[in-house]
């Protein structure tokens, strides 16, 4: 088990080191580097070349590479040009919002799709497994931006429920802070209940189909007891591995949400970094996002590793 | 698994019924929009701006911000959806299944680099590494085709990479092995015929989830570009005058959600029919 964890950690550190490179090398390939981003594409030759020695630009990008890595080691990420301010200032500005929206989309997805998907799996084929399914396909069909756009009209405009794009920070207060969170998070939390439903639903049923399902029944025991207390505790298993994975897709789609309701989160922070090329900032936010979810699903695997008893034993065996 | 079993071995399902069904009509209209649209999608006529659906009988879903007739604009944004879903998938697919076959086989240093690569490119979440790519390519049909064929490409990359290490112990692989067959003959003799029923079912959910990539970036502005229709770009068009004018958020959403619909179920009756016997699960 040790030895597991080990490993877990290990390929985590290699992912945000792969992922660093890409991010690094990808941007670094964008047309027009820093220096002809803060001159201007008129600037004479000469300033490029001066402005490009100050800031370092003109050495090998292998050293410029580790220099950047070894700053995101030490919690440096650099400084933005379109702000002129520190990249891990500006993030933890935005992060409260994006960190509100992404918990409480998530929270929601998850306790909609636990029950819907396993009520659907013990009421296999009826209406409401139907109307389940339904709500899995159409839900990983509809496009954020979209469903957004359409809560705006109809609980913003028409019913006049929620605030159209007006963010409440949780200074204001928790009922106004989530209040004006509650579009965006269940516009969010729409597209994730397709696929979580999906693998509770699956797992449900792959749990109710094993023998000693049939052996509880035999031994006589009440179908709640069976669902509450043996099938959901395993059928629980694979969806949070799926949860995990879910919160990387959440993550990506914050920049959607928060751009429609015009959130002021990370995501907006992005746009505007990739809109404005600001490559350091732009390689300090993605940097972040990245390595936030990947954390997240080390911890989401080592939970289900705590979880499952099969994995527990498997790996004391190796 | 054992109670559906009896009701397994139908020849057709709903889901791909309707997936196909969906896809057609999205066919039908781009090759429609080739030869025929009911006014020139890029044209502007300020006069006739914001007219409300059936508000002119020649404009049926109305004309938006500059005039422009919003079923041309959908028909000619079909192409785009299709063009852009299809070749992005078809180029992430091959380089995905090159990779992860070429790293199952080797079973060296190369192979593990290239599978730690694509580890990093899947942890990127969502469109985060599109949009770092669009910045690089530029904005626009080539751009989004590029970013998001690289979005595609770990999928298959580690579908085949675990296909081919599960077959690995198959009698027949052994036995193909044992007479000496090349590693690049068993690779396009053996596994791809046996990984085709996967690889075209994730081809099908793949170009759902290229669209789906595609339009946002369209929305976002960093896709496709006007004049040229999207139906993301649309919604993104429509932004500044919905709340006045609703009408114009509806009919290019409804056309993004019918054809990933289209395409998600396709693959997934797909998946249920050919490896029947799962019927109703997934």
């Amino acid at each position: 088990m040790q030895n597991y964890i080990i490993k877990r950690i290990w390929s985590a550190l290699v992912v945000i080191f792969v992922v660093s490179f890409i991010t690094y090398f990808v941007l670094m390939l964008i047309p027009g580097d820093a220096a002809q981003l803060i001159l201007g594409t008129d600037a004479s030759p000469d300033k490029l070349a001066e402005l490009r020695n100050a800031m370092g630009l003109d050495r090998p990008w292998i050293v410029q590479y580790l220099e950047w890595l070894g700053g995101l080691l030490r919690l440096d990420f650099g400084k933005s040009y379109l702000y002129g301010t520190s990249v891990l200032g500006l993030i933890i500005d935005r992060l409260p919002v994006t960190a509100s929206v992404a918990v409480l989309s998530i929270l929601i997805a998850m306790v909609v799709s636990i029950l819907l998907g396993t009520v659907s799996a013990i009421k296999r084929n009826t209406a409401i497994d139907y109307f389940s399914r339904s709500v899995m396909q159409i839900g990983s069909a509809i496009p954020t931006f979209w469903i957004g756009m359409l809560f705006i009209i109809f609980f913003g405009l028409k019913l006049k429920w929620f605030p159209i794009s007006d963010y409440s920070p949780l200074s204001d207060g928790l009922f106004v802070h989530l209040r004006s969170l509650t579009m965006p998070c269940t516009v969010l939390a729409i597209g994730e209940i397709g696929m979580m439903l999906r693998s509770i639903r699956t797992s449900m049923i792959d749990t109710l189909d094993q023998d000693y399902m049939d052996m509880a029944r035999v031994k006589g025991l009440k179908n709640k007891t069976i669902y509450f207390k043996y099938a959901i505790r395993s059928a629980m298993i694979a969806p949070i591995n799926v949860i995990g994975m879910q919160f990387a897709k959440l993550m990506g789609g914050t920049v959607v949400v928060e751009s429609v309701f015009s959130l002021p989160g990370l995501g907006r922070l992005l746009l505007i970094a990739v809109e404005q090329r600001d490559v350091v900032l732009l390689q300090g936010i993605v940097m972040f996002i990245t390595a936030v979810v990947v954390f997240t699903s080390l911890v989401v695997d080592l939970i289900v590793m705590l979880l499952n008893p099969k994995i527990r034993i498997r790996t004391r065996g190796e | 698994m054992k109670k559906s079993m009896n009701k397994s071995r139908k020849k057709w399902n709903v889901s791909l019924a309707i997936g196909t069904v969906l896809i057609l009509a999205v066919v039908i209209v781009c090759i429609v929009s080739f030869i025929y649209m009911p006014h020139d999608p890029i044209e502007m006529n300020t006069t006739l701006n914001f007219l409300r659906p059936g508000a002119n009988e020649s404009y049926i879903l109305g004309t938006d911000n500059f005039g422009r007739d919003i079923l041309s604009r959908i028909m000619m944004g079909s192409r785009t959806v299709l063009l852009v879903g299809v070749v992005s998938t078809a180029f992430g697919a091959v380089i995905g299944i090159i990779l992860g076959g070429f790293a199952a086989m080797g079973k060296n240093i190369v192979s593990s680099i290239i599978m730690r690569f694509v580890d990093g490119m899947m942890a990127f979440p969502g469109i985060l590494l599109a949009m770092m790519l669009v910045l690089v390519v530029g904005r626009g049909e080539k751009g989004s085709i590029v970013a998001i064929a690289m979005f595609i490409v770990p999928t298959f990359a580690r579908l085949v990479y675990s296909m081919v290490l599960d077959t690995e112990s198959m009698l027949f692989v052994k036995a193909a092995k044992s007479y000496g067959i090349t590693k690049r003959r068993l690779f396009k003799k053996h596994y791809i015929p046996l990984m085709a029923t996967r690889l075209i079912t994730q081809f099908s959910s793949s170009i759902a989830h290229a669209i789906m990539v595609e339009t946002s970036l369209s929305f976002l502005g960093l896709g496709i570009q006007a004049p040229n229709a999207s139906w993301g770009l649309m919604l993104n068009e429509s932004r500044k005058y919905f709340l006045t004018y609703p009408y114009l958020a509806v009919a290019p959403g409804i056309a993004i959600v019918l054809t990933v619909l289209g395409f998600n179920l396709f693959g997934d009756g797909l998946n249920e029919l050919l490896e029947n016997g799962k019927g109703g699960k997934r």
